[in-house]
């Protein structure tokens, strides 16, 4: 008997060949399914609880495929294509996959007929390539317009992407407030400016945009309801240092000789802890923030002297503070020099529905915005976050780069047209790849309609029709089901986003269609070896601990 | 999970775990998640009003709490489905916000995903449906604010906030002592109240409950109760011109926070400590006579030593008082906090009027009333009742009326209760829904119908007919153009809720129906539920 060459390790799952791309793509399929539905203002949002009966609701590509937990590797690539697209341009996640699910959906009949990848890809490449030319065509470039009209285009840019989201319904509150943050910041606009808080309670309507820092109270001694909460122009002196009666050295010890010397100790403790403080009251500051705690004897003696404290200060509030205020971090209060401490016009403690909050407004450095975000319930403000997160990367993203183009699956039927018109003119199998390409940006107003509940064949058609007489805004409008110039609905969509929409979803594409084989280690190291790279889920370390699938204990 | 095969008949493995997570997706997931937010408004609609009945949960440790509360029920309930659970949320940032009408949001939301869910039966889409509720809720509060009216009240005539704060209470067990309790409340309000800014910090009023006597017995004191007991027998038990020493040191011979080793090698080293530990005792309560103090509050333990020393020197001492009421107390006495001995001085001292410990009934418990003091901006309603759980149930029913009267000094509008703003609203609406086109229009008119719950669920528990009522009302509202009319729960005659004195903020209606669309809208937009298996079946 021929000796049986073992190459691999037991228990490997290895496919390969034309059923296992045709496999790789079913599995793509699927996950486009899952996230198809999430497409458009007629959308609907998905309800995720993962194991530890955490509950998100989302209508966000990216977070619901982080979220999945998706571990096929070929359908992984897509939900990695949708977490780069909401961390290059933040929104547009659910349509990329939408369409590279679409392209790969395409391409299976040509694979089943023995068209090699390759060429498949090649033809792609080539197609996609020619839409980004056209894209930049399409789009109006506001770069030298007047501020009112910018302004326009980035609250168009911003309801357009809010249109999808639970806060729909506020969009053009929302979209103001996203357009003001973002353009107060500076011109690198750091998004980490922008914070954004959730406070329980109170109606969507309420929420509001601070011109400045805002964040909770933060946990409190004795003493701190009897410092004042409101300062004009107040001197802020930043901390990392622990204001607190404490021992100074961990593993230090002292002997006492006599009675007499005890009361020096006690005396010397004191007196390091009084030095700190009296250093920090002779700045003349107001307010007083410290990464660390602040013990309630120094909020007394701040009380005393009607100072402001607040201990234990979130890291990221305190730095858009520092940014904000031209305080700088001082880990010491040696040296508290006038360059270090910052300053603002008003500062106050204000209550936010059941919770108080400090308020940081006017500040003269960096510029800096804060959201407070009112809802009913958490999952709602979490989702709120979410959609603000994307619009505000919308509206950055449209602010360097200026261009528009019309929504509402307009500029996919426009940019469709136009590779089918150039497939006509060229010869061999890339003829026939260039028009399935074309096809394939179809899938966006497809599934536009179809989300609506509308005919998709008949809109389709209408918009063909349309676009072929040179009418390149044409849309679907979905609050009539009908089809209108979405460039006057005011429908718009950063150009920057449908840009990285199709170059992410071909690469993409192409990507899964050059995999013709797949080798899986066995089960037990899968969390941690081949596709582990996005995070392990629990319950799996320990690797060959046997845990295949084996239920948590009760 | 839904699974697929390839050809060779194996499944596709795509998500983590798949085997073990569940998708209910479509039409399907949403109507099983009306199903669940529903059962969970249902529940709670027999607690709606004045005749709503409560509610008894027994906790997992054996505690039971008796409440008609919706945001206090749904909280005990403990529910698992994650779609339950943002009903709970819903009920607790109506809460959190207003403080009162918890019961009412959740019944409203139920009553709207019940319509919901005739409107998905006729094949409408939800997202049409989100629209035509949100349509609705806007007509809704504009209509609202026009009916609404402007009370106004001072210092000294407050009648129609009294009247505000019954109508929190008229729901609850409290409801004989409505009266007095709402007048406990406003007054508390008033005195903490900064009608500058139109802030008011509830923190700065202290509900203390103590079981025993009747709810009659409750009052409020301007100032501070102390659960506590004067820390030796001996001392006086009343101080009149109170001079109050408020430290957070113990009377101990202060021990430094550094590791320290005190080495006695022989008797009078030993002697010498002794000695130094008293005179350390002797010139800490020495410290404080000389200060003129005569009462002393401190945050820790003392010492019997101490203890005995400053019974001797005719001080009044309490021990462990929490930090918050050491603050609260330093804020109502105009005090300075002390942390430590060598710090003392006279202006520091705390003012009060009067220091008294109090003995309830027959048992031994003990409270320390502090009262007149200088600053009166901390206050304290002290309540009596015949059980724990008859305290625990005043003390959420004063928490609701304090709400209550603090939303109105935010914003003097007032709409009339008992339904009556509900069935405006719903004419309002119905009046609105013939107005647009499209299938909007159906689910605007849902709306309206949703709005119709609150009144019947009054009226079915008050025990009338609630179709008839609805019916009666509708039909009066309509021909004598009476925002005013609602359901008679109390049987008093008369369907004008002006002169039942039902009077309920402005702010806590719109806010309900805005909660409750927000939440349906929400609900309504989740089609695809994705969990572990077992939290799902």
């Amino acid at each position: 008997m021929a000796p049986q060459i073992l190459l691999l390790k037991e228990g490997t799952d290895t496919s390969e060949g034309k059923s296992h791309l045709i496999s790789n793509i079913n599995a793509c399929q699927a996950v486009v399914d899952i996230v198809r539905t999430t497409l458009g203002p007629r959308g609907m949002d998905k309800l995720i609880q993962d194991d530890k009966g955490k509950v998100t609701v989302s209508n966000d590509g990216a977070t619901i495929l982080k979220l999945l937990d998706v571990v096929h590797p070929a359908a992984k690539m897509l939900a990695d294509i949708a977490k780069s697209q909401d961390a290059e341009v933040g929104d547009g996640t659910t349509s990329v996959v939408v369409f590279a699910g679409e392209l790969l959906k395409n391409s299976k009949e040509f694979i089943e007929e023995g068209v090699h990848p390759q060429i498949i890809s090649k033809a792609y490449r080539k197609a996609c390539e020619l839409s980004l030319q056209h894209l930049n065509h399409l789009a109006i470039d506001i770069a030298g317009k007047s501020p009112e009209e910018k302004q326009t285009l980035l609250e168009r840019c911003a309801q357009t992407c809010l249109n999808s989201k639970l806060i729909a319904g506020k969009k053009e509150m929302f979209a103001k407030m996203v357009v003001e943050a973002v353009s107060s910041l500076d011109p690198d606009m750091d998004i980490a400016m922008v914070g954004i808080k959730k406070v329980q309670g109170g109606s969507l309507s309420d929420s509001q945009l601070v011109k400045g820092v805002a964040f909770k109270k933060t946990f409190s001694y004795a003493g701190f309801e009897q410092q004042p909460k409101k300062f004009t122009n107040p001197k802020i002196v930043a901390l990392n240092v622990e204001l607190e009666l404490k021992s100074e050295k961990e593993n230090a010890e002292v002997r006492i000789e006599s009675t007499q010397d005890y009361q020096g100790i006690v005396d010397a403790e004191w007196s390091i802890i009084y030095d700190k403080l009296e250093k920090i009251v002779a700045t003349g500051a107001k307010v007083v923030l410290s990464k660390l705690a602040i013990g309630d004897l120094a909020t007394q003696y701040f009380a005393d002297r009607d100072i402001f404290c607040a201990g234990r200060v979130p890291e990221e509030d305190l730095k858009r503070l520092m940014k904000a205020t031209g305080a700088s971090m001082q880990s010491t209060v040696n040296k508290l020099t006038e360059d270090v401490i910052g300053t603002c016009e008003v500062f106050e403690e204000k209550q936010v529905g059941n919770e108080r909050y400090n308020f940081f407004t006017g500040c003269p450095y960096a510029k800096t915005a804060t959201f407070i975000i009112r809802g009913g319930s958490e999952q709602f403000m979490d989702e709120t976050e979410r959609s603000l997160h994307d619009a505000i990367m919308v509206v950055k993203r449209t602010l360097k780069h200026s261009k528009a183009v019309p929504g509402g699956g307009a500029v996919e039927m426009e940019l469709s047209k136009l590779l089918r018109e150039y497939a006509r003119t060229i010869h061999g199998k890339s003829q026939l790849l260039i028009s399935t390409f074309a096809k394939s940006l179809e899938i966006i107003p497809r599934t536009l309609c179809e989300n609506a509940g509308l005919d998709a064949t008949d809109i389709l058609n209408k918009l063909r029709a349309k676009h072929a007489s040179n009418l390149s805004s044409v849309g679907i409008d979905l609050t009539t089901g009908e089809i209108c110039d979405t460039w006057k609905s005011m429908v718009w969509e950063p150009s920057l986003v449908k840009m990285n929409v199709l170059s992410a979803a071909t690469e993409a594409a192409c990507l899964i269609l050059q995999v013709d084989e797949t080798i899986k280690n066995a089960q037990s190291n899968q969390g941690s070896d081949s596709f582990g790279a996005g995070g392990l889920p629990g319950g799996r370390r320990g690797g060959g601990a046997g845990g295949r699938g084996r239920g948590r204990p009760f | 999970m839904s699974l697929i095969f390839d050809e060779y008949g194996r499944p596709y493995i795509i998500l983590q775990e798949q085997e073990r997570k569940t998708r209910i997706k479509g039409l399907d997931a949403i109507r099983s998640n009306i199903t669940a937010a529903r059962t969970l408004a249902r529940t709670l609609t027999t607690s709606l009003g004045p005749k709503g009945m409560d509610k008894m949960l027994q906790s997992q440790d054996g505690d039971v709490t008796v409440t008609n509360d919706g945001a206090t029920i749904l909280k005990e309930m403990d529910v698992e489905n994650q779609v339950a659970k943002l009903m709970v949320e819903l009920a607790q940032s109506q809460d959190d916000e207003i403080g009162d009408g918890t019961t009412g949001v959740v019944v409203l939301a139920g009553a709207l995903l019940e319509q919901a869910l005739i409107l998905l039966d006729r094949g409408i889409h939800p997202t049409k449906i989100s629209e035509g509720f949100d349509k609705a809720c806007e007509v809704c509060l504009d209509k609202l604010e026009q009916i609404s009216q402007k009370i106004e009240f001072n210092e000294n005539s407050y009648d129609d906030l009294v009247k505000a704060a019954m109508t929190t209470m008229s729901s609850k067990v409290v409801n004989r002592y409505s009266q007095q309790l709402a007048e406990i409340c406003i007054k508390a309000i008033f005195s903490v109240a900064d009608f500058e800014r139109k802030d008011i910090n509830l923190d700065l009023i202290k509900v203390e409950g103590k079981v025993g006597g009747t709810l009659e017995d409750s009052v409020l004191v301007n100032g501070i109760v102390l659960d506590k007991d004067v820390s030796h027998p001996q001392m006086p038990k009343a101080v009149d011109n109170a001079k109050i020493c408020i430290l957070t040191c113990p009377f101990e011979p202060p021990k430094p926070k550094t590791k320290h080793k005190l080495d006695i090698d022989s008797v009078e080293k030993y002697r010498d400590l002794q000695k130094a530990e008293q005179e350390y005792f002797r010139d800490m309560v020495q410290r404080v006579k000389d200060s003129g103090a005569n009462v002393v509050l401190c945050q820790w333990g003392f010492d019997d030593e101490a203890n005995h020393l400053l019974y001797q020197n005719g001080l009044l001492a309490v021990r462990w008082v929490g930090g918050v009421e050491i603050e609260l107390v330093a804020m109502a006495t105009h005090g300075r906090i002390i942390p430590r001995f060598s710090e003392i001085s006279e202006k520091k001292l705390g003012r009060a009027g009067k220091v008294r410990e109090v003995s309830l009934g027959t048992t031994h418990d003990h409270v320390i009333f502090i009262e007149d003091c200088a600053n009166s901006k901390a206050v304290t309603i002290f309540l009596r009742g015949g059980s724990k759980m008859a305290v625990d149930e005043a003390k959420r029913s004063v928490h609701d009326a304090l709400c209550q009267v603090r939303n109105l000094i935010r914003d003097q509008r007032i709409v009339y209760g008992g339904g009556s703003s509900e069935i405006a609203c719903s004419l309002a609406v119905s009046e609105f829904a013939d107005k647009v086109s499209g299938v909007e229009q159906y689910a605007i008119r849902c709306f309206a119908d949703a709005l119709d719950a609150i009144p019947s669920a009054l009226a079915d528990n008050s025990g009338l007919s609630s179709l008839e009522t609805l019916g009666a009302l509708k039909a009066a509202q309509t021909k004598q153009n009476n925002s005013r009319l609602g359901v008679d729960c109390l049987g008093l005659g008369t369907l004008d809720m002006k002169e039942q004195n039902v009077y309920e903020t402005l702010l806590s209606k719109k806010q309900q129906i805005q909660l409750a669309t927000q939440l349906v809208k929400m609900i309504l937009k989740i089609d695809d539920v994705i969990g572990p298996t077992d939290a799902l079946t």
